[in-house]
């Protein structure tokens, strides 16, 4: 009885476990040491192809689309991550503030119909050019005033400068490398 | 001064310098294009694919592990990111049926300079797409037959069928009399 092609095949995959039986058979058996020689040959062919040359380098555009992904190191990545919170939470804390500032505008808008926005407009629009007229100048309106601790406001801005600076040095570690 | 070890170029790569990774794809760009032209048989969409290859690479270049040697990762890779590209483009669906490439006219008839290395790559395309895939990773790659399978997601059974398939069909073609 002969070896069969899957038994062959594993053999010189070096994928069957009895190996010795294999050699022990083939030894001994003229037809199934032809057919493993003859597929012998057949990887020789196969691992013996040359490599092909490249047409032209691939590694210039591979570093050039490299570059323009400007790939950020995990520590800076972290850093501006940092930034991108601190920079929400001021918004955060800076929220009530503007609102603050605005509502009153806000809340004429809101109050006012189309029409009498309409007549408020022109209205102003006198007043304003009567004011012109005199060369007065339109009085600003007071912006009211929230009070933050001094060392809240201190605290803020040191640790926003610091991770500021933190983020920015690394970056330009790296950039003049 | 010696050059950089792949190592060092690795881990400069990884803290951002692109020219350290440039200096990779120097040294294994023909490895690279070598594995997409034995899977793809097309000159330049092989050179595409290994440059895809390389900037898949890079993208995971975190989770490549620096005792092991970068040569088979980045041609693994380069194998997977072909296979990819023949499903994305269901190449391999329209090659399911055995091509029969014009390989009645032996070398000698065509062009007796034609060498036989490129009669055996003209063998190698007319071979169906997923068997080729096997041929690579087992002559080419060295991976063992449960690499294989892991590999392409198939049973172990199915990877010696496509390998021993392929062969049988190789040496019919190569060594079938005039």
């Amino acid at each position: 009885m002969h070896l069969t092609d899957d038994q062959l095949n594993e053999y010189l995959d070096n994928e069957i476990n009895d190996r010795a039986q294999v050699e022990a058979h083939v030894s001994s058996c003229v037809d199934c040491a032809a057919r493993l020689t003859a597929l012998q040959a057949l990887f020789d062919e196969i691992e013996s192809l040359p490599e092909l040359a490249l047409s032209k380098s691939i590694a210039a555009p591979v570093t050039r689309t490299l570059s323009g992904r400007v790939s950020l190191p995990r520590s800076l990545r972290l850093t501006v991550t940092l930034q991108v919170v601190a920079a929400i939470v001021a918004l955060l804390f800076a929220a009530p503030l503007v609102q603050q500032f605005i509502s009153p505008y806000l809340l004429k808008i809101q109050s006012l119909s189309f029409a009498d926005m309409f007549l408020k407009v022109q209205s102003q629009w006198g007043i304003w050019l009567n004011m012109l007229s005199q060369l007065q100048v339109p009085t600003v309106p007071e912006i009211p005033v929230v009070e933050l601790s001094s060392l809240f406001v201190a605290l803020t801005v040191v640790g926003v400068s610091l991770l500021w600076l933190i983020g920015n040095g690394l970056l330009l570690r790296n950039q003049m490398k | 001064m010696s050059a950089p070890s792949d190592r060092d170029l690795i881990q400069r790569a990884r803290r951002g310098e692109a020219e350290a990774f440039g200096e990779l794809v120097t040294r294994y760009q023909t490895n690279v294009f070598n594995v997409c032209y034995r899977i793809l048989h097309e000159r330049l969409e092989a050179e595409d694919m290994a440059q895809e290859a390389f900037l898949r690479a890079h993208e995971r270049l975190n989770t490549f592990d620096d005792e092991r040697p970068f040569g088979p990762w980045i041609r693994r890779l380069a194998a997977n990111v072909c296979l990819n590209h023949l499903s994305s483009q269901k190449i391999a669906a329209e090659l399911d049926e055995e091509r029969h490439a014009d390989t009645s006219q032996r070398p000698d008839a065509v062009q007796e300079a034609r060498e036989r290395s490129e009669y055996i790559r003209a063998v190698l395309a007319s071979l169906p797409a997923h068997y080729r895939v096997v041929i690579e990773l087992r002559h080419y790659q060295e991976m063992s037959y449960d690499e294989i399978a892991a590999e392409l997601n198939i049973p172990l059974s199915d990877v010696k069928s496509h390998l021993f398939r392929a062969r049988k069909l190789l040496a019919e073609k190569l060594y079938a009399p005039d």
